[in-house]
C-alpha cells in the first residue's frame, strides 16, 4: 500500500503557515516529526510512502539530510518522492550519496528514477516489484503500476 | 582612556587583516575602543560585516558599554553604508559620531540583501525567502548563471547562515551584494559575506577533533577539518553537509570561499584569483567570517 504525504502541508502546519522553504535543521526536524506523526495516525510506517514536494520552495542540504536521509535510515518504508524541482534534487542527491543511500523518484509519466547511490536503489525496485506496486520495463527501467 | 582602531580607507577582505591587527592591538588592555572610519572611501559587504563583528566583540568585552565609531565624512560613502544596512545594525553596537543621513536600507540593483542580523533559524528563513525574490534576475541577467543556479545560491546562503545559528553561540550578520569587480576580474560578481563574534571554529570543533590532530590542533587545523574534511562538532553522520554543499556549488560556478576564524584563514581558490589557500598567525579576531564570491560566467567554465 502506498501512503501519500503532502510535504508542503506538513511544512505549513509545522510553521503555522509561515514558511514555504525547507531550510535549516530545526525546520527539517519538525517537518520529519510531522511526517512521522501523519504516518503514526495510519498505524505506523507504510510499505511505501509517497512524499509529494509540490509547493515546496528551496530545500537546503540540512533539510535534505534531516528529512529524506533520516527517514531512509530510520524507516522501513520505501520512500517515493514526486514533484521534485531541480533544486530539490540538487540538495537530496549528494546527501544520500554521501551515506550510500537511495530513494526512488516518481516522474510525471509514472517512470521511476533514482536519487542517491544507484546500487542502493536495486533493492528498492525489487521491493516494489515484489509488492506488485511497480513493474520492470524493457530496457531495465521501472514504472509504477499502483495508483 | 580610549584606544583607536583604524578602519582602512578601502575596507574589504584584502585589507581586513590590517583592520584586525589594529583591533587586536587596541583591544588587548580592555580600554574603550574608538573605531575611526572617518576616512573610509569604500567598504565591501565583508568589510561592513567585519566591522559589526568587531563592534559586537568590543561591546561584549566592555560589559555592554558600546564602542565609539566615527562615521565616514564622505557623504556618498555614508549614504551607501546606510543603503547597505550597516548603520541600522551598528546603532545597537556603537556610539556613532558624525553625520549619518536618515534612511532605510534598500534592496536595489547592487544590494541584494542589506546587512541583516542572523540569530535564529527564523532569520535564515527570512534571508532565503528575500534572496530568492531578489537574486534570480540578477544571477541570470547579470552573471549569466543558469536559472537553476539561483536555487543553489539560496542553498549556499542558507548553509552559510546556519553556521552562525548552530556553531557561533551568538548572533551574526549576512550581506549579499553584486558589483563590478574591476580590480580582479573585470567582471561582475555576487558576494556573500557572513560573520559572527562567536566561539569560532577551533572552539566549536575542539571536543571532537583536537585529539585527532594532536600537536597540529589550532585555528588552521579546525578550518581545514571543517572546510576540507567536512567534519562537524556533532557526531550525527549527516552533519558536515553544509560546507561540503557550498564547495560543490562553488566548484560548479567557478566561485571562491574563504573562511577566517581566530588566527587563521582558509580558502578554496579558483584559477582567476591569486589568494593563498591557508594563512596562519594572523591577528586574533573573534568568531568566524565567511566570504563567498561567484563571478559572472562569461568565459568561465563550469
Amino acid at each position: 500500500m502506498i501512503q501519500h504525504i503532502d510535504v508542503h502541508s506538513v511544512l505549513q502546519e509545522s510553521s503555522a503557515g509561515v514558511y514555504t522553504d525547507l531550510v535549516t535543521r530545526p525546520t527539517g526536524r519538525v517537518v520529519r516529526e510531522g511526517i512521522q506523526r501523519v504516518c503514526a495516525a495510519w498505524g505506523g510506517a507504510p510499505a511505501v510512502a509517497r512524499m509529494d514536494f509540490n509547493g515546496v520552495g528551496c530545500m537546503d542540504y540540512s533539510c535534505a539530510d534531516e528529512i529524506v536521509a533520516r527517514l531512509v535510515r530510520e524507516w522501513p518504508a520505501v520512500l517515493l518522492l514526486r514533484n521534485l524541482t531541480d533544486g530539490h534534487r540538487e540538495a537530496i542527491q549528494p546527501v544520500l550519496a554521501a551515506h550510500g543511500l537511495a530513494v526512488l523518484v516518481e516522474l510525471p509519466d509514472g517512470a521511476l528514477d533514482v536519487l542517491g547511490m544507484a546500487a542502493a536503489a536495486v533493492e528498492l525496485f525489487e521491493q516494489l516489484v515484489t509488492q506488485c506496486l511497480a513493474r520492470r520495463l524493457p530496457g531495465g527501467t521501472f514504472e509504477l503500476i499502483a495508483p | 582612556m580610549t584606544r583607536l582602531v583604524d578602519v582602512p580607507t578601502q575596507l574589504d577582505d584584502r585589507s581586513f587583516d590590517q583592520f584586525t591587527a589594529s583591533f587586536a592591538e587596541a583591544a588587548k588592555d580592555g580600554e574603550r575602543l574608538l573605531f575611526d572610519a572617518h576616512a573610509a572611501e569604500w567598504a565591501s559587504p565583508y568589510g561592513l560585516v567585519g566591522l559589526l563583528v568587531a563592534g559586537a566583540a568590543a561591546r561584549h568585552r566592555s560589559g555592554g558599554e558600546p564602542a565609539l565609531l566615527t562615521a565616514p565624512t564622505n557623504a556618498e560613502v555614508t549614504s551607501y553604508w546606510v543603503r547597505a544596512g550597516f548603520f541600522r545594525e551598528a546603532a545597537e553596537l556603537f556610539e556613532i559620531h558624525g553625520r549619518v543621513p536618515k534612511g532605510k536600507p534598500r534592496e536595489e540593483s547592487d544590494v541584494l540583501l542589506p546587512v541583516t542580523a542572523v540569530r535564529a533559524a527564523e532569520d535564515v528563513h527570512e534571508v532565503v525567502s528575500k534572496i530568492q525574490q531578489r537574486a534570480s534576475t540578477i544571477l541570470a541577467s547579470e552573471l549569466q548563471l543558469d536559472p537553476k543556479a539561483t536555487m543553489g545560491f539560496a542553498m549556499a546562503l542558507s548553509e552559510a547562515c546556519q553556521n552562525i545559528v548552530e556553531h557561533a553561540g551568538v548572533g551574526g550578520w549576512v550581506a549579499v551584494q553584486s558589483y563590478n569587480w574591476r580590480r580582479k576580474l573585470a567582471r561582475r560578481v555576487v558576494v556573500i559575506a557572513v560573520g559572527d563574534a562567536g566561539v569560532g571554529f577551533r572552539h566549536s570543533l575542539e571536543p571532537t577533533q583536537a585529539k585527532r590532530f594532536g600537536d597540529r590542533w589550532g585555528d588552521a587545523a579546525a578550518l581545514e577539518a571543517a572546510l576540507i574534511q567536512g567534519v562537524s562538532r556533532f557526531r550525527d553522520p549527516g552533519r558536515g553537509q553544509g560546507l561540503a554543499g557550498i564547495r560543490r556549488y562553488l566548484a560548479r560556478w567557478d566561485g571562491k570561499i574563504a573562511i577566517r576564524s581566530g588566527t587563521a584563514r582558509i580558502a578554496i581558490v579558483p584559477k582567476w584569483d591569486d589568494d593563498v589557500p591557508l594563512k596562519e598567525g594572523l591577528p586574533t579576531f573573534p568568531g568566524a567570517q565567511v566570504l563567498i564570491i561567484i563571478p559572472e560566467q562569461g568565459s568561465a567554465k563550469r
